[in-house]
């Protein structure tokens, strides 16, 4: 007989032992062989599998299409951090007061995030079209270009900066919700004293918005910056396996999955695994610091 | 998340009445509203054009659709496009059976990812939450930890555990690799809205004899629900847009999902945008049905998760 104590102290450990065992398998170990096979030389179909040291991580630097993906990733990182942080505050203090058909707006600006980036992507693709792309057709009718241009394939950072304004299109939803709902927690009453005091629309959102939704906006560029790391299905899209526009996580899969180099694919993949931890812990202390310096 | 959503309320009411007698800001009135109407046309336009461009361009003859300048609205308006892909006449490219077969496969893929992961969830974030155990915390904070982690991390490995067990190219697989991803966000989630439920609730319970088990089931989650529909619908449209996982981890039909089959149909460079919008529409119609009509649900669950 188990008695009724007994079972009372186990019942916590049964309740996350799924949870403990789904992690444990998918996420730790994981994690850890690739930690650990980041320094062996894997290769499934041209065995043996050898303990190479610091050799993958060397062969990773000497590759000039590696090398371009880093940067890339560093440009896309970039642009998606300010961009959908930028954008987001902004529809943030847009949509904070109530008005008509608020409830609506609001469905409508999420809706990009909740769509497929592979879908997204191939209807980017066609806006972006060289001949018949809308994006061409409605510069042109504004006179804002003479010809039609080829956005994507010819130059390196402008291919850079299409492919990541489709991944913003999906990602400054989630910045501009969190971003409102620390503009809604926000007591009235501070306002109501900058207003007393003389202070106009954009000297109340300096001083009292920005510094009490610093929180929230260094959440949203950890997302962003996560996302942004990340980038595959986009580049994969809009961009394919050419060198010019890659990402890091689009070599990996290259590296990995098309070249069967398991260890390189491991050493890229530890690498950026420790940039985003970086990165993450950096971005939180910084934004966060300045919250107390304010 | 109670109490914000009372400030915001309260917020409005206040700056309404205050706005009201005032002199000064009465004068400044129309030219605010209108620099709002601005501002919001503006952001509907960028967060609705895209989507609304792949709607014009399915339902656009193929001329219509390859034209310079291009067409704005459909004319002629057919519906060609969509009877191809679902295969009930024209040149289909065999799309149909290749559509309709993926999205069977996404359905129960990002649905069983969904009803397990929120099993899963609800009693693991309920006794983080409320009971006492030992390494409670280390445990805790090393399942949201690997919220930060990347694809990266757990790629390579995943497909070789997966290839190993012999799950590639089976709906277990998928399955058990996307429960593993959501289940941090939406422990999460769930932890936030617990513990904002006020605990007499389930002392009431205990004074009647009910185990914790049974507090659980009988008068936390029915008072949880509107966190636990926040924590499936997330669940469910992550299952739904996933491309790289499934990329590796499936091979054929019996188990790819919609975005592999979108992607691949994009990679022949035959299909034609008029089919290839038209899938795509198809392909996005089940989370965006379901992100305009629950939407309340994903704001709360997206807000809920980052307040605190």
């Amino acid at each position: 007989m188990i008695s009724a104590s007994f079972r009372r102290r186990l019942l916590p450990y049964v309740l996350i032992s799924p949870l403990v065992v789904f992690i444990g398998a998918l996420s730790f170990v994981p994690t850890a062989v690739t930690t650990v096979g980041a320094f062996f030389r894997v290769m499934p179909l041209n065995p043996p599998t050898a303990f190479i040291g610091l050799g993958n991580f060397r062969a990773l630097f000497t590759n000039p299409v590696i090398l371009t993906s880093w940067v890339n990733t560093a440009g896309y990182v970039a642009i998606g951090v300010v961009l959908s942080v930028v954008f987001g505050t902004a529809i943030a203090v847009a949509l904070r007061d109530r008005f008509r058909f608020r409830g609506v707006v609001l469905a409508l600006v999420v809706l990009p995030w909740a769509l497929p980036a592979v879908v997204e992507a191939v209807i980017w693709s066609w806006i972006y079209d060289p001949t018949f792309g809308v994006l061409n057709s409605a510069l042109h009718s504004l006179h804002v270009i003479g010809g039609y241009h080829l956005w994507l394939g010819l130059n390196r950072w402008l291919t850079v900066l299409f492919i990541e304004i489709v991944q913003v299109w999906q990602i400054t939803p989630l910045s501009a919700l969190i971003i409102l709902a620390a503009l809604q927690s926000i007591q009235p009453d501070l306002y109501e004293a900058a207003r007393v005091d003389g202070a106009g629309a954009f000297q109340s959102f300096r001083r009292i918005s920005l510094p009490l939704i610093r929180p929230a906006i260094a959440v949203a560029t950890v997302q962003a910056l996560v996302l942004s790391l990340n980038i595959f299905d986009q580049v994969y899209i809009l961009n394919g396996i050419a060198p010019l526009g890659s990402s890091v996580m689009l070599q990996t899969y290259v590296t990995t999955f098309e070249d069967l180099n398991f260890g390189g694919g491991y050493a890229l993949s530890l690498l950026m695994t420790v940039a985003t931890a970086v990165l993450s812990m950096a971005a939180l202390a910084l934004i966060y610091r300045r919250v107390e310096a304010a | 998340m109670a109490t914000t959503r009372t400030g915001g309320r309260t917020a409005r009411a206040v700056t309404r009445a205050a706005a009201g007698p005032a002199g000064r800001a009465l004068s400044r009135r129309p030219a605010r509203i209108l620099g709002r109407a601005a501002a919001i046309a503006v952001i509907l336009l960028w967060s609705v054009f895209p989507i609304y461009w792949a709607l014009n361009t399915s339902l656009s003859t193929l001329s219509g659709a390859d034209s310079t300048p291009a067409h704005y609205y459909p004319s002629p308006l057919v519906s060609t496009s969509y009877r191809a892909v679902l295969g009930i006449g024209g040149a289909g490219y065999g799309i149909s059976s290749e559509l309709g077969r993926s999205l069977l496969n996404s359905t129960i893929e990002s649905g069983a990812a969904m009803v397990l992961t929120i099993v899963i969830a609800v009693f693991a974030a309920y006794a983080f939450a409320r009971l006492r155990f030992k390494f409670k915390r280390t445990i805790f904070v090393s399942v949201l930890a690997t919220l930060l982690l990347p694809a990266y991390a757990t790629l390579i490995p995943i497909y070789r555990i997966l290839s190993t067990l012999g799950l590639v190219n089976t709906y277990v697989g998928v399955i058990l690799v996307y429960v593993s991803g959501f289940l941090p966000l939406a422990i999460w989630i769930l932890y936030n809205y617990f513990t904002s439920i006020p605990r007499e609730l389930e002392e009431a319970a205990f004074v009647d004899g009910a185990s914790p088990l049974v507090a659980l089931l009988r008068v936390v989650i029915p008072v949880a629900m509107p966190g636990i529909a926040a924590a499936a619908i997330i669940t469910f449209l992550l299952g739904w847009a996933q491309f790289l996982f499934p990329l590796i981890l499936t091979t054929d039909l019996a188990t790819q999902p919609v975005t592999v089959i979108v992607a691949a149909l994009n990679e022949q460079r035959i299909v034609p945008f008029t089919l290839l919008m038209a899938c795509g529409v198809i392909a996005a119609a089940i989370p965006g049905i379901l992100a305009l009509v629950l939407n309340r649900y994903i704001i709360q669950g997206i807000s809920a998760g980052s307040i605190k």
